[in-house]
């Protein structure tokens, strides 16, 4: 089996903290977040989005708020709340430590 | 030229092809069932359903107005499997930041398994009386060991199928040896995508034996000799029979026919039949019970359910007779009389039937999204039936 399929469990765990980064950027509808997606390793589909963002609403760590849009019906717009912001900066910090030790690991004592 | 069926999709009215309807709504029901118990599942649908709307906004434009079912199931492709975020072992998007210590074992151990472990057919020898097959079938139906055990003995009792069944099962299905596997055998009933990995992984490989072209031309070659062969003694036979048929209605077989192998291949055909009928027969009974209706036909006002299903089993006797008269008349000319047909005939007879619809199942299961949400369903359902005659009986 290949490496993509190795890290499926992984990317589902990170697709959160990746939400969460997203959304901290600036406020985005779901269409937004699938794009800024696609292409990358984490491309996912609305069916496993809406759950998940829903899930982290009733966590509190988002809120939405319906905008109108010229073309269409209103759209639900994105934000973090404190609680997100909160739980976005200690996810960094962890992945920080995290990917510090993923490089550091196996190479030669620097000395 | 094709039905149009309108519907509404969070507000908005469009038009979609029959198919492209069919497909849609049990995209939907899936998705409805598998976030039963979320808090917010109301929400998430009407999110799916609007998203939907857009995409099928995407596709329309003055001069085309109606959504064919090739383009309704694309956009079910792009809009992937709905998946309950919030249902148990799902990973935790938070879990780093708030338990840095807890490796979960799934994750940690299971380097084939990336897959979640959905619920497979395995023979579970931990308590079992034989090879563990009962034990299997009864995590999977989530029902009583001894039930199962109890059908099979009556099946084997009354029709022999049991016996057969139960030898082929013990030869097909693995055994659940890992803890992985032991996990798989009581998790989730299974989805598209786990058929889909299994055909890929090569779990079908028998089949490939039949790919050799010369044992294949060979086979048909025979097989044709044998179905001319068949066929013109069935024909001389037919007319030297008239006459019987004609006085009095005596299915008289003459003793000095000899069906030969021409009836080993007739034979199955019969069965097949007979086994398809009978499916029909399972889900037009399904459908009344669940629907009300039979193919659409829906049950005349004033006629209660149970009368309907009455009907429905006469209707089924009545077309299955010719058969089964079929079957027992070859049944007594390879044994030269009643009760005496050696065991092996049954066993080859049951063994064609029950392959037939094994593979009828497996192709519609793959095939049809309504089939295969209703393969999904049939766990918990029998699990409910159960359940129901049981309290019936506690409360009786």
């Amino acid at each position: 089996m290949g490496v993509n399929e190795k890290f499926t469990p992984i990317r589902k765990g990170l697709l959160g903290f990746l939400l969460l980064k997203i959304i901290s950027a600036d406020k985005v509808y779901v269409a937004d977040i699938l794009r800024q997606l696609k292409g990358t390793e984490f491309a996912t589909q609305e069916g496993t989005l809406y759950p998940l963002l829903s899930k982290m609403r009733r966590e509190k760590l988002l809120d939405y708020e319906w905008k109108e849009s010229d073309a269409g019906p209103p759209r639900k717009y994105y934000e973090l709340t404190a609680r997100g912001r909160e739980q976005l900066r200690e996810t960094s910090d962890y992945w920080q430590r995290i990917s510090g030790t993923v490089k550091s690991l196996g190479q030669p004592p620097a000395s | 030229m094709n039905k149009v069926i309108t519907i509404n999709l969070n507000g908005n009215a469009y038009q979609l092809e029959e198919g492209g309807f069919e497909a849609l709504r049990a995209y939907l029901d899936g998705a409805a069932r598998r976030l039963d118990g979320n808090p917010d599942r109301d929400e998430i649908i009407a999110d799916i359903e609007q998203a939907i709307a857009d995409k099928c906004r995407g596709m329309l434009g003055t001069y085309k107005t109606v959504l064919s079912a090739k383009e309704v199931g694309l956009i079910i492709e792009e809009m992937g499997p709905v998946e309950d975020a919030s249902a148990g072992a799902d990973a935790d998007p938070a879990a780093g930041a708030t338990a840095p210590g807890g490796t979960r074992p799934e994750t940690a151990g299971t380097e084939s398994k990336a897959v979640p472990p959905v619920r497979r057919l395995y023979k579970i020898p931990h308590g079992a009386m034989s090879p563990g097959v009962c034990n299997g079938l009864a995590a999977y139906f989530n029902i009583d060991v001894s039930l199962v055990r109890f059908l099979f003995l009556l099946f084997t009792v009354f029709w022999g199928i049991g016996c057969v069944a139960y030898v082929l099962l013990i030869f097909l299905l693995p055994t659940a040896k890992t803890p992985e596997e032991k996990a798989a055998a009581q998790g989730p009933p299974p989805t598209a995508q786990e058929f889909i990995r299994r055909a890929k992984e090569g779990y079908y490989e028998g089949m490939k034996a039949f790919a050799d072209k010369q044992a294949h031309r060979e086979w048909r070659r025979k097989f044709h000799r044998e179905m001319r062969g068949w066929r013109r003694a069935f024909h001389h036979e037919m007319r030297a029979n008239t006459r019987h048929w004609q006085q009095g209605f005596v299915p008289h077989w003459a003793p000095g026919f000899q069906p030969g192998i021409g009836a080993w291949f007739a034979l199955p055909f019969v069965s097949i039949l007979r086994a398809g009928l009978a499916l029909l027969w399972i889900v037009a009974l399904v459908s009344l019970l669940a629907t009300g209706a039979v193919f659409g036909v829906l049950l005349p006002a004033g006629i209660p359910v149970w009368a309907g299903v009455l009907c429905l089993f006469a209707f089924y006797l009545v077309l299955a007779w010719p058969l089964k008269a079929m079957r027992r008349a070859y049944y007594w000319n390879a044994a030269g009389g009643p009760f005496f047909a050696p065991p092996f005939i049954y066993a080859f007879d049951a063994f064609i039937g029950i392959g037939f619809v094994v593979v009828l199942l497996w192709l519609a299961g793959h095939h049809l999204p309504q089939i295969h949400e209703a393969f999904r369903n049939i766990p918990p359902l029998v699990h409910e039936a159960v359940n129901a005659v049981k309290d019936w009986w506690a409360a009786r």
